[in-house]
């Protein structure tokens, strides 16, 4: 039976039939492990018929073939931009943070020495969104914070980024996440409805410049107990994936936990972490 | 207490120890065979940087390593280097008995398409059939043009029914409607098989989908 045809998207006369898109759907999990649910349908079908036009192809069967067989895998690469469709904001995907204070550091200081730093990277950090939001769920939502010292390092491979995230001045709409209270003990308002982090929770967040597939200047970047890596494996391709999970690998203290984006799995990659799952979080753990 | 200040310092690294082994290839051949898994495995990773010069030792090293994230970086290095070398450092390994070392040879080479294209053909004719099926697992991804034009010679000739049904599989994803009377045809050829008159329907079904 014809699913929802009335709303498929049609351009001129190109348009995706049943057939097409589950082979792309299953194609698409495949190599991705994302999976479009049919009430995704109108999504997927208008950014195959923009990719469709977009590379010169009749239909469907000419473009999948162009970009199934392509060597370089560019335009899989330009899909997947497409289809995934990422923005930051404060407390993203919340239930990591939770499962980072309720869970993960609790084992983490299983291993740690007394008076040992606990080391989180965040990366791909963006404007500062992700490593903010951790340093200001440690300081609100875990307990022995006054007893541990923490180490965040952020790092993005874009500079402009990082200056903004060194800024520490957001929308309204990045914020918009934030409990109320939160908003108003560590942020002030600042021109243009923005708001500006205070200086203590900025200077609480050491930022570098680090492009994760560059074995030189990852080297350095060891003794991590937590690294929030979310949405960025997703965006490299397979060779690219397999160094990147191996910087992980290297970065972790051996027990270590790497959290990734609700759409990625490190099975896909690599079988040398542990699928650990925790009441509100699956993470990957580096064996002890 | 608490967050740590960055006060515009870098982060702190690890304290460099002090290296048993010269960061040159010899040096770190040495160390692929160290008695340390973390020794080897940035050995392997470091050899990257001497592309085919390491291949073999690489190679070599897969054959008797022990640890799984080792593996895994060897493997690794071995995808970034890429070319001729590594594919023929890695078929041999698809005829081991070592089921991680064979998956972990077909990961690698069903991403390195034109290394692998040019013996694809002689690896979908070997007599073991299991080889033939690792060959087909390696097309399951290779994104090279002739894989539908291979997955149609093993359709029209492979005699093994297994290997055939594997093939009728990759050929639902890629495969176009001027195949349909090839792929009609495999009932022909194994009219006891059930499972195949399944198999060639399901193909059908996808590849004629929307016709």
């Amino acid at each position: 039976m014809a699913r929802a045809a009335a709303t498929q998207p049609r351009c001129g006369e190109l348009h995706i039939t049943d057939a097409e898109f589950d082979r792309f759907r299953d194609f698409f999990y495949r190599k991705t492990g994302i999976r479009f649910e049919d009430s995704k349908r109108y999504f997927v079908d208008k950014r195959l018929i923009q990719r469709i036009e977009g590379t010169g192809h009749r239909g469907f069967r000419d473009y999948f073939a162009f970009m199934r067989f392509q060597a370089s895998g560019e335009e899989f690469q330009e899909l997947v931009n497409l289809m995934t469709v990422n923005e930051t904001y404060f407390f993203r995907e919340e239930y990591q943070l939770r499962c980072m204070v309720s869970d993960l550091l609790g084992e983490v200081l299983h291993y740690k020495r007394a008076g040992e730093t606990v080391r989180i990277w965040s990366m791909p950090c963006s404007t500062g969104e992700e490593p903010y939001s951790i340093a200001l769920y440690l300081l609100e939502y875990w307990d022995l914070i006054d007893r541990v010292d923490v180490e965040i390092v952020a790092s993005d491979i874009d500079t402009r980024a990082l200056e903004r995230a060194k800024q520490g001045l957001f929308s309204k709409r990045s914020v918009s996440h934030l409990p109320r209270w939160i908003l108003g003990k560590y942020f002030e308002p600042a021109p243009g409805g923005y708001h500006r982090l205070c200086d203590d929770l900025r200077a609480s967040v050491n930022f570098r410049r680090i492009n994760l597939c560059d074995l030189n200047e990852t080297k350095g970047m060891r003794n991590f107990d937590l690294i929030f890596c979310r949405n960025l494996l997703i965006y490299f391709d397979e060779a690219s994936q397999r160094l990147a999970v191996q910087t992980l690998y290297d970065a972790l203290n051996p027990g270590g936990f790497v959290l990734l984006g609700h759409s990625e799995s490190m099975s896909r990659i690599t079988s040398v972490f542990k699928v650990r799952r925790f009441r509100d979080a699956v993470v990957y753990q580096r064996s002890a | 207490m608490g967050l740590v200040k960055a006060d515009g310092k870098p982060a702190a690294t690890s304290k460099p120890s002090p290296r048993k082994y010269t960061r040159d290839l010899t040096g770190l051949l040495a160390e692929l065979n160290d008695q340390q898994p973390k020794a080897r495995r940035w050995a392997a990773r470091d050899l990257v940087a001497y592309g085919e010069e390491a291949v073999g030792a690489l190679c070599e090293r897969l054959r008797t390593e022990p640890e799984p994230s080792v593996r895994e970086a060897l493997f690794d290095a071995l995808l970034a280097i890429g070319g001729d070398a590594v594919v023929e450092g890695l078929i041999p390994l698809l005829r081991g008995e070592d089921a991680g070392l064979r998956n972990g040879a077909v990961e690698v080479l069903g991403q390195l398409p034109e290394a692998v294209g040019p013996r694809m053909e002689v690896l979908l004719a070997d007599p073991n059939p299991d080889v033939r099926l690792f060959g087909l697992d390696i097309l399951r991804d290779l994104p090279h043009p002739e894989a539908p034009r291979w997955l149609m010679g093993v359709l029209e000739q492979d005699p093994h029914v297994n290997v055939v049904t594997v093939a009728l599989d990759r050929l639902a994803e890629v495969g176009t409607p001027e195949m349909t009377p090839a792929v009609r045809a495999v009932k022909d050829r194994f009219p006891d098989e059930p499972f195949v008159a399944f198999a060639v329907d399901t193909a059908l079904d996808r590849i004629l989908g929307g016709e």
